[in-house]
């Protein structure tokens, strides 16, 4: 049978094969190499405070994430995450002022999955493409909160509830813990249950998937519901974090979690991912944003670096691919 | 009777395409269904199949008449299909995909076994005496092994009627001689019905117990196997007696010219370890490359244009290729024809136009990058006459074609490309017979040009017909190229399954 044999001769052939072979550790490399280069050369970075912070203030993008491997895996993914996150911090403010804290968090929640369920619908049902058919909602969603609130924010939070997004147990904040609550349940889904199976199914091939008689429309509703609930949950995150329920936040979220789930090395093109690569790219862009800002290096520089963070880890990931391909 | 389609009509946009098929299938029974490039027969069994939710006609099973709009309908009812193109999923495991879509159940519900799934898998591919490499994503398999997993998958389903669209196309004659074993196995044992697609004639003739005819979307007629010769069956199908039916034009006759200098060269071609190939190919010249399923013909092909990374030199008209890629290979006038028609192959979504100029484009066609558009179009429409591609519409998409035309369509790029060195590996599986009396023409006529070809091939008669020389690759080693002269089909055939290489 086609033998699948990876040696080669030479020195040059070995050290490729080496780089190619090291596959997923590539990342996780580059991300202790930075870790230790910053603790060594940028001052204040290695103490508890700061790491605390980093984690604290990069588990939203975390947990979006985690949504977005799942639709990036079934290859397609999300634009109205960020508008989906600030409408469930806007309603679950109303409604903790005028409601309950309870009521509030339930219709964040509710609302984010049902706008996820709706995006499913309309790509799968439908058979809208996911870039236009997410886009559309996103403005659709962002218009319609600017309608309801006149575009004016959302006050009168009380203070308590900003433990969701401040609080912390012990050296780890309460956003961290959530976010590694939702890593751990997404890796459980896509490793242990028959639904994740059928995600990776559907997101490699389509049409094998409907014709060996898989539900494709179920799952791919259901998994933009997971991708809008969790984008839900983020809102109300955001929400602990500022007490103010903004209609005009969250607009970076599709783009920052998007290019933590490929920085994490999983590819648009669907079939494949772990939630390894989408926690370890997101805390890969974190450590940096926030190195940058310790060294006092203007923000406006920041996009800049992300953006040459993204070309290289993704070129190299995608070199490696193809170094392995062409074996 | 097991299965009855009583009157099935179906059409795509472009027009009708079955007109009213009878077609009957009893328990136990290997029906054969066979019929020209685009006669209808995938789509008769992708009707079967449940893709389509718009045909009309009266389909029953066991006496019931079912209503079969979806694939999980079919399977419902116990039909399982092996597509003539597959459907698997190129990033999951061998394994994964044997169990796709009837995973095991786990302990709990919802949750996913994945080592009772293997187990699973692994048992199933050995009960049918098939040996895979159950943890390989399907991605880096050949033709064949994804071939195989296909019927491991179809053939362990709880199935009563088993369709097989030309699973052999891609198989050597050892692989197609066990899954006949296979059939005949499900056959007598399980009674299921299975309906088997070939443009093999002979084997059809072998191992069929009924025959149906299919022309242009009509049953031509349907009859116990054994009251046709190979012939017969080949008249039918192409519905006139005067076509040409020697299946293997023997070359040597026709061809007088001399060969011409040297123009492919591999001096120690090296892959993946293996030992290096030293061959030359002349201007005119066709070499096959015979070997069993997995013997390394196809890798060596793809290091030869730089699709895999190789060692050694390999010289195209006494110019050595540096740094191999596909497009410093087509650069230098080196092409390939995958084996693969639909991963590799094709842009199924584009025309049949936009895939045959795709490497001539940049070459013959344009004109300092301005495409020279009444030559294009000469071009493409001589191309489509002379490969006989049905339909004859430039802009058809590709993924619409049938398998045998889609196949036409990568075999012509290759030669619109008019390259001075061919490698064509597997260029007429899946046609038929007709057709492929052309397309060896067609190659005949491309070497004649003054092209080095390579012709890659499990059809002995195909290589026997077209080749100057033959080179049998053992597990990744390359014999000594053996004259045509000194071949016949039993020396080639013991020479291909000979395990151990005696020394050259
Ligand atoms: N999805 C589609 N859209 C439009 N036309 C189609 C589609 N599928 C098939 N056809 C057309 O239907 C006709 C029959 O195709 P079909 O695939 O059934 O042929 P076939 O008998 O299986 O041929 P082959 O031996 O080449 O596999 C062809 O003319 C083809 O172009
Ligand atoms: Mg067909």
């Amino acid at each position: 049978m086609a033998s699948v044999t990876v040696e080669r001769s030479g020195v040059l052939g070995t050290m490729r094969a080496a780089w190619a072979a090291m596959g997923n550790f590539a990342l996780l490399g580059i991300f202790v190499g930075l870790l230790v280069v910053f603790s060594l050369t940028v001052p204040h970075f290695a103490t508890l405070a700061n790491l605390s912070n980093v984690l604290q203030r990069n588990s939203i993008i975390g947990i979006v994430a985690c949504g977005m491997l799942l639709m990036i895996i079934l290859a397609g993914f999300d634009l109205s995450v960020g508008a989906v996150g600030a409408m469930s911090s806007v309603v679950a403010a109303a409604l903790i002022v005028h409601v309950s804290m309870v009521a509030g968090i339930a219709a964040g929640l509710v609302l984010g999955l049902i706008v996820g369920l709706f995006n499913g619908f309309c790509i799968a049902k439908i058979g809208i493409n996911a870039f236009v058919a997410t886009l559309a909602t996103q403005v659709l969603v962002t218009g319609f909160l600017f309608v309801a609130t006149a575009a004016q924010p959302v006050y009168g939070v009380p203070e308590a509830f900003t433990f969701v997004g401040l609080g912390k147990i012990g050296p780890l904040p309460v956003p961290t813990l959530i976010f590694a609550v939702v890593a751990v349940l997404i890796w459980a889904l896509l490793r242990f249950t028959t639904f994740g199976h059928y995600i990776y199914i559907v997101g490699g091939n389509r049409t094998a998937a409907r014709l060996a008689g898989i539900n494709v429309d179920r799952v791919t509703i259901a998994t933009y519901g997971i991708g809008g609930l969790l984008a839900g949950v983020a809102g109300i995150v955001l929400l602990g974090e500022t007490t103010i329920g903004q209609p005009a936040s969250a607009t970076d979220w599709p783009l920052s979690a998007i290019a933590a789930v490929v920085v994490g090395g999983v590819p648009l093109s669907g079939g494949v991912g772990r939630v390894g690569g989408a926690v370890l790219g997101t805390l890969l862009l974190g450590i940096i944003a926030n190195a940058l800002n310790l060294l006092g290096i203007s923000p406006f520089w920041q996009p800049a670096v992300t953006g040459a963070v993204i070309l290289v880890a993704v070129g190299l990931d995608s070199y490696q691919r193809r170094q392995r391909e062409r074996r | 009777m097991l299965l009855e389609m009583r009157d099935i009509r179906k059409s795509f946009t472009a027009g009708p395409v079955l007109h009213g098929v009878d077609f009957s299938v009893e328990a136990g029974e290997i029906h054969a269904l066979i019929g020209h490039n685009g006669a209808g027969k995938s789509t008769l069994m992708k009707t079967l199949a449940g893709n389509f939710a718009d045909y009309s006609g009266q389909i029953v099973i066991e006496g019931r008449d079912c209503v079969l709009h979806t694939p999980a309908e079919a399977l419902g009812q116990g039909v399982a299909i092996i597509y003539q193109d597959f459907a698997l999923v190129p990033d999951l495991s061998v394994a994964a995909n044997i169990a796709l879509g009837r995973e095991p159940k786990g302990a709990f519900p919802g949750l996913m076994p994945h080592r009772a799934l293997r187990t699973r898998s692994a048992r199933e591919a050995a009960l049918l005496g098939i040996d895979l490499p159950m943890d390989t994503p399907i991605r880096r398999l050949g033709v064949a092994a994804q071939q195989l997993t296909e019927i491991v998958r179809a053939c362990s389903q709880d199935v009563r009627i088993l369709v097989m669209d030309e699973p052999t196309a891609r198989l050597a004659p050892a692989e197609r001689a066990h899954l006949f074993a296979v059939m005949r196995r499900m056959g007598r044992e399980r009674g299921v019905g299975i309906i088997y697609i070939s443009h093999f004639l002979d084997e059809v003739r072998d191992i069929a117990d009924r025959v149906t005819v299919m022309r242009d979307g009509r049953v031509v007629e349907t009859n116990a196997a054994s009251r046709y010769t190979v012939d017969d069956l080949a008249q039918l199908l192409v519905g006139h007696t005067d076509i040409v039916l020697d299946q293997a034009p023997d070359r040597r006759v026709a061809k007088q010219k001399p060969l011409g200098p040297t123009m492919l060269e591999l001096d120690q071609l090296a892959v993946a370890g293996r030992p290096g190939v030293t061959l030359s190919v002349a201007a005119g010249e066709i070499v096959g490359l015979a070997g069993l399923v997995g013997s390394g013909r196809t890798r060596l092909a793809r290091a030869m244009v730089g699709d895999v990374v190789s060692e050694g030199v390999l010289r195209v008209d006494g110019r050595a290729v540096t740094r191999r890629s596909p497009q410093r290979s087509a650069a230098a006038g080196l092409v390939m024809v995958p084996e693969d028609r639909k991963i590799s192959g094709l842009a199924l979504a584009a025309s049949i136009e936009a895939n045959m100029e795709a490497t001539a484009l940049g070459t013959s066609l344009s004109r300092m990058g301005i495409v020279r558009r009444a030559r294009q179009r000469q071009v493409v429409d001589g191309l489509i006459r002379s490969f006989r591609i049905h339909p004859p519409v430039r802009e058809k998409p590709v993924g619409t074609l049938s398998g045998g035309n889609a196949q036409k369509v990568l075999l012509a790029r290759a030669v619109a490309a008019r390259p001075r060195a061919m490698i064509l590996d597997q260029p007429t599986a899946g046609v038929d017979i007709g057709a492929k009396a052309e397309l060896h023409k067609l190659i005949v006529l491309a070497a004649a040009e003054g092209a080095a070809v390579v012709l890659i091939s499990d059809d002995l008669d195909e290589i026997l017909g077209l080749a100057d020389r033959v080179v049998v690759m053992t597990e990744g080693v390359a014999g000594p190229p053996i004259a045509r002269a000194d071949l016949d089909r039993a020396k080639l055939l013991s020479a291909i399954s000979r395990v151990s290489q005696t020394a050259a």
